[in-house]
């Protein structure tokens, strides 16, 4: 058995998780459920709830994949092409792409155009028996691998889909007159329907979001139920070791067939709603990275844990969307930075590396300014009374003027900010490998200068690529320290 | 009529002959070991039974029924049920559920009546729980504690019961035990002697044992079977077999002659 399994865990986040979960799940679903349904209360900003809307459908995929992954243990990475065949196939159906294919496929022959449009939940109900049978037939050449040799396969399945729906746009088709367009290639389907349920129209991002909240309701429920049953039960035994189960009677063809079908049908259905909400699909929608931030997302969660995916993927729905403030996104390099110098110990080496890197960018930027005043640029922000509306932005604002006070800012500063981050790497790599001494406290004090200077010089003029390197500098650093997930269960492989 | 018949069977990987021409019958009720020296093939006779491997040549009967070709899942749904040498467990599942998952083939919910929780899968569910838990208290009362414990947090001796409980969760006719005692101390060895007689006496199971451990053979065993190089170099009683010069031979090397 190996060492850590037992291991106590006894910082505070351990035991406000385990408040946490202590909570009967029945509880924390319905009060999770309630909050989000609460929510267009409170706010009628449709990019909120847009963001509330993608929390739902996220969660949804997770909680899908962690039937395929999590329990039954198969590596699919051909996964987000059932969420990509499901709106594909929502949107061939409910628009006016189907009969403008079957005019063209027709040609002058026909006496009359066509002109139809299937209603949209009849299209959800095609979506999921399409789904399921591409989940079989794609799982069905799977049964024979595992692991690795799966996971390689599934993702050429995957490839192709992307690769499919950017080319399927001039199919010669047999009997046809003129080539037909299937997918809209690059340009994708657009003019997709939007949903109809007995007559009520979803309209609004609201009425998708409350559609989302009401199907992630549902599959959570579905799922939960499934896992505490004797499928998932066997599920969760062949994906710990497959021959056991299969020669304790469990049939893990059958089984792993439907885990596929399971896991494509609600993604499948997914997708569909997903492109009634958008109104169109796009091949981008449903490449290799959506399918990274989803496995992101169930694997920040915890593996195999349903609450943990609903949390994997609301974190990953909700901070990169934080992160496109540069007010906060400043506020968190440097409050994260504060906080993981105050965790050293003893605390007042912390303190002094703090104060340190203050004075030290004092001097570099007294230095600087009598030597070469003209590289300087003035500050960059001033106190503008007139654009400031909230306490909190007053805060950030005075926050960035004090922190531009102790950074060097230059006029022309991408050359040296680029040079800079190609030192700072290797820096902080080192930096990592000295051993605890004051020779080490030393040289932290440039080294976070340095960092600080490549973020203020750098990293804020691209807030999308600093977006990303922090959401996957926190992946890094959580995974770190719980790397189980957030609600999951250490898991022992060989004990 | 024999519970389950094992005739003439041949089974070779590639160019090694792992078990050559080997027959022998397990009788209701009865409890034979097999034993031999390591890669005599005993553990091959198990997989050939449970339908991991199909033999080149011969036959494998349940009840006279022949299962070769079948799927193992099938195998165990017929009655035959088998624990490992290593342990197979499912270490992240709790242990009633390692136990409970094994009633698999003798349950029938639909996904249907799972995800709209009919009154016939809460039963079933009812009753799957129930033979799990009956099967944990075979062990008397050390497991009763540790129901709802992940299997890994166990020690081995447990881990060991856990499983027998769980090859008996699928309701075998006949259970296949691979070297129950391996990696056990004497104390340990001892009483999962006394357990597998139990096993037979309480239980009521026919068993078929494989194991290293004269000990064990000899203290509960009805027949023995040695085996040596995929052959049968002796059958019969303990006494008679531990004493037959060929598995003497096979398990300590050729006398020499010290003239």
């Amino acid at each position: 058995m190996s060492a850590t399994a037992t291991r106590p865990d006894e910082s505070s986040a351990n035991t406000l998780l385990k408040r946490f979960t202590a909570i009967p799940l029945k509880w924390r679903f319905v009060g999770f459920i309630t909050l989000l349904a609460i929510a267009p209360f409170f706010t009628n900003n449709n990019y909120i709830l847009r963001i509330l809307g993608n929390v739902c459908m996220f969660s949804t995929l997770a909680v899908a994949l962690n039937v395929v992954v999590g329990y039954a243990g198969l590596l699919d990475l051909g996964f987000v092409a059932f969420f990509g065949l499901g709106a594909y196939l929502y949107g061939l159906l409910s628009s006016p792409q189907l009969s403008a294919l079957i005019n063209a496929c027709l040609g002058d022959r026909a006496s009359a155009e066509f002109l139809f449009i299937v209603p949209g939940w009849f299209s959800l109900i095609v979506v999921a028996l399409v789904s399921v049978g591409f989940g079989l037939s794609l799982g069905s050449p799977s049964l024979r691998l595992s692991g690795d040799y799966l996971a390689i396969v599934t993702l050429g399945f995957g490839l192709i889909f992307v690769q499919l729906s950017n080319t399927l746009d001039r199919v010669e088709f047999p009997g046809c007159q003129q080539p037909l367009n299937l997918t809209g290639g690059a340009n994708g389907l657009l003019n997709i329907e939007p949903l109809r349920f007995f007559g009520f129209e979803l309209q609004t991002v609201t009425h998708y979001f409350y559609a989302l909240l009401i199907w992630m309701g549902i599959v959570l429920i579905a799922v939960h139920r499934l896992n505490q049953s004797r499928l998932g039960r066997a599920w969760r035994s062949m994906g710990e070791d497959a021959l056991a189960a299969e020669i304790m009677g469990m049939p893990t063809r059958r089984l792993k067939l439907l885990a596929f079908a399971t896991g494509s049908a609600i993604s499948g259905v997914t997708g569909g709603i997903f492109a009634a909400w958008q109104g169109s699909a796009f091949p981008q929608n449903f490449s290799v990275d959506v399918l990274i931030n989803m496995y992101a997302m169930m694997v920040l969660g915890g593996i195999g844990n349903l609450a943990g995916s609903v949390l994997g993927a609301s974190v990953l729905s909700i901070i990169p969307e934080l992160l496109r403030s540069p007010e906060l996104i400043r506020m968190i390099f440097y409050v994260g930075l504060g906080a993981g110098l105050m965790l050293v110990k003893p605390r007042r080496n912390g303190l002094a590396v703090l104060i340190g890197v203050i004075v030290f960018g004092l001097i570099v930027k007294w230095i600087v300014g009598a030597a070469a005043p003209d590289l300087l640029s003035g500050p960059t922000l001033k106190v503008a009374a007139e654009s400031i509306s909230t306490a909190f932005e007053r805060f950030s604002q005075q926050f960035g003027i004090f922190v531009q006070g102790w950074i060097l800012l230059l006029k022309d500063s991408t050359l040296i900010g680029n040079l800079a981050f190609v030192v700072l790497v290797p820096a902080l790599i080192a930096l990592s490998r000295l051993k605890a001494s004051r020779l080490k406290l030393i040289v932290t004090v440039p080294v976070l200068y340095l960092l600080a200077f490549v973020w203020e010089s750098r990293l804020t003029a691209e807030p999308a690529v600093t977006r990303l390197l922090l959401v996957g500098s926190l992946l890094v650093v959580m995974m770190i320290f719980r790397p189980h997930g957030l609600l999951g269960q250490r898991k022992v492989e060989i004990a | 009529m024999a519970l389950l018949e094992f005739t003439n069977v041949s089974k070779h990987f590639g160019g090694l002959q792992v078990i050559k021409d080997f027959s022998f019958e397990v009788q209701p009720g009865e409890i034979v070991s097999i034993i031999g020296p390591n890669g005599a093939g005993k553990t091959t006779v198990f997989n050939l039974i449970t339908g991991i491997y199909a033999p080149d040549e011969g036959d494998i009967r349940l009840e006279s029924k022949s299962i070769v070709g079948f799927e193992p899942h099938q195998i165990c749904k017929l009655g035959i049920a088998r624990t490992f040498q290593l342990l197979r467990l499912f270490l992240n599942m709790s242990v009633v559920e390692n136990v409970m998952s094994a009633v698999y083939s003798r349950s029938h919910s639909n996904l249907a009546q799972i995800i709209f929780q009919t009154s016939g899968f809460k039963q079933e569910e009812d009753h799957i729980r129930r033979t799990a838990e009956a099967q944990l208290r075979f062990f008397g009362d050390a497991l009763t504690s540790v129901f709802e414990q992940p299997v890994y947090s166990l020690p081995y001796a447990d881990r060991r019961k856990v499983e027998i409980a769980r090859a008996m969760a699928t309701g075998p006719k006949i259970l296949l035990l691979d070297e129950p005692a391996a990696g056990m101390n004497p104390n340990e060895t001892l009483e999962i002697t006394q357990l597998i007689g139990e096993l037979r006496s309480r239980g009521g199971y026919t068993i078929l044992l494989i194991e290293h451990d004269m000990q064990v053979v000899g203290g509960i065993s009805d027949r023995v079977i040695a085996l040596d190089y995929g052959e049968k170099i002796a059958e019969g009683r303990y006494q008679e077999v531990a004493t037959n010069e060929r598995v003497i031979e096979a398990y300590l090397g050729r006398k020499h002659n010290t003239t």
